[in-house]
């Protein structure tokens, strides 16, 4: 066998043995929450029961008719209404990784850019930066109300504090030389980021991307639980008002199986872009 | 050979305010001609300001004062032509070969089947045709030496400045690459580039140079033309009149010499 598969037993094992335990828990430390709501509720549990009572959740549409009609719960409604309240908590995600990324960098970018834009970005974005995530809750709620865009602006400020101080801080390193030696071949400015300084820190904001990645699932699960009536953070928050610890378990398990595939995802991109470096740097 | 002028170094002047508050006098008042297509070194010991004198032809850095032309115009910043060659690797790791090459080229609208016919040329010539599509990572350090030699030829500057190039590499190596660049630069028909060659390796700078200019605390201390033959090797470097020029340039260098002339 090789090494590789060895490891990947190895992680397997550890795995159904995490499992396995959970199991042997809900045994063991038979405790409710509320009666018929164990604190730990085993596998036969959160995939018949649990799993089903997710189709609360549904909203209605493709011909699926809502418990809050008067309707069954089915497995369909369930996996619909999962699916669908991930879809937002994603969309959520997407629009504030594309907005807070996207206004990051740029910003990043402008610092190193010219004096002049040095000047106009530098000072306004350390003062936001020193503006705590969480203190700014309030403010994002009485300005948007519970919106998607609310929501979606809140991570997406979390994520471009992140880029931002990631970009600035990535440029300052890119080794003079190459900035030399693209002057000297005749690269214009534009040219000078293009070809050398965006590849120069592409390992750098690997790791940035990896961290507001992070950031920016906690930001969007966090704007959920103030008052949003779809995602995966609502139905978190839901269940909770109704101590449905098993609901909340089975969410978590969802959750961490997307951010997850989520970091793999990233992973995967940066190390094709990073083609060109050393192994050290790509993993 | 022409004699007409390429650079002309006006009383440069170059000082600097070190971080505790030090003045120092990196190049202190220094006047040059180099004509065009000579092969320049400029040798001494390290602190003399000879780094720092092509930094300042290479338009990376200003003087304090003084001025230095190139022909008939005076420098304002990096241009293409000027092409330099440091001791540190800049080939830029996230290109291939071949568009690291390409890259001055490029940057200036060569159209790219023009910019890759010239770019396979000067690989062919370095003797790297075989890894025109590799990465910078998968060679070796006299390798990425060649790649930086061939992208500052392909990209035709008139001037090259060559900061220690080989300064890293081993004897072999080091002396494989003395023979890449003559060639390069004495290629039949072709004129020749003016080169500005740093070192502080005397064998290196008898085996390169039209002439060898000594530096020693930021001034110009010595002026030796030298007029062995070419191709030289190690016979032609034996002559009496080099091995006396090459104990003058120990003693500049401050190393005690057996036997030295004067």
């Amino acid at each position: 066998m090789s090494a590789a598969a060895k490891e990947r037993l190895v992680s397997l094992a550890v795995f159904a043995a995490l499992a396995g335990l959970w199991q042997i828990m809900s045994r063991v430390y038979v405790v409710e929450a509320q009666p018929g709501e164990p604190m730990i509720p085993g596998w036969q549990i959160l995939f018949t029961r649990t799993f089903l009572s997710l189709a609360d959740y549904w909203g209605g549409g493709f011909g699926v008719p809502t418990v809050a009609d008067g309707a069954a719960r089915t497995y369909l409604a369930a996996t619909l209404s999962l699916l669908s309240h991930l879809a937002f908590t994603l969309a959520r995600l997407c629009v504030a990784l594309a907005l807070g990324g996207g206004a990051g960098f740029a910003l990043g970018l402008a610092v190193s850019w010219s004096r002049f834009t040095r000047a106009l970005v530098e000072w306004p974005v350390h003062f936001l930066r020193a503006l705590p995530l969480l203190a700014m809750v309030p403010l994002f709620q009485l300005w948007f109300g519970a919106t998607f865009l609310g929501q979606s602006l809140f991570a997406a400020y979390g994520i471009g504090v992140i880029v931002f101080a990631a970009t600035v801080n990535a440029v300052r390193n890119v080794p003079q030389i190459y900035i030399d030696n693209a002057r000297l071949f005749g690269a214009s400015r534009f040219a000078l980021y293009r070809d050398v300084i965006l590849p120069a820190i592409l390992p750098a904001m690997r790791s940035a991307a990896l961290l507001c990645l992070a950031a920016g699932w906690s930001a969007v699960l966090g704007a959920e639980y103030l008052g949003a009536q779809t995602g995966l953070g609502y139905v978190i928050v839901y269940a909770q008002q109704f101590a449905y610890l098993d609901r909340m378990f089975l969410v978590a398990l969802v959750l961490i199986v997307c951010t997850s595939a989520s970091f793999r995802l990233a992973q995967t991109l940066f190390a094709r872009w990073l083609v060109w470096a050393p192994p050290s740097m790509r993993a | 050979m022409t004699s007409q002028r390429m650079i002309e170094f006006v009383h440069v002047r170059r000082e600097y305010r070190r971080a505790d508050g030090a003045h120092v006098t990196a190049v202190d008042d220094v006047s040059l001609i180099v004509p065009e297509g000579e092969f320049v070194c400029l040798i001494g010991p390290s602190g003399c300001g000879k780094s720092t004198l092509l930094q300042l032809l290479a338009g990376l850095d200003a003087p304090t004062s003084g001025s230095i032309v190139l022909k008939a115009k005076e420098i304002e910043g990096p241009g293409p032509e000027r092409g330099m060659v440091f001791q540190r690797d800049s080939v830029f790791p996230w290109m291939r070969v071949i568009d690291n090459v390409e890259y001055g080229l490029k940057c200036r609208g060569v159209r790219a089947p023009e910019r890759r016919r010239i770019a396979r040329d000067y690989l062919a010539r370095v003797g790297l045709t075989h890894v025109e599509g590799a990465w910078p990572r998968e060679l070796s350090g006299g390798m990425l030496k060649r790649v930086a030699i061939a992208a500052v030829f392909a990209n035709g500057g008139e001037v090259l400045l060559l900061d220690e190039p080989f300064g890293a590499l081993d004897y072999v190596t080091r002396r494989q690459l003395h023979d890449v660049l003559l060639a390069l630069w004495d290629t039949p028909g072709a004129t020749r580039r003016t080169v500005l060659f740093v070192t502080h390796d005397v064998d290196e700078a008898l085996t390169l140079a039209d002439r060898i200019v000594v530096m020693h605390s930021g001034r110009i201390a010595d002026d030796i033309p030298i007029a062995a033959m070419r191709p030289r090797n190690d016979d032609t470097l034996a002559t009496p009149e080099i091995i006396a020029i090459k104990h003058k340039l120990l003693a500049h260098l401050g190393l005690q010499t057996k036997g030295a002339h004067a």
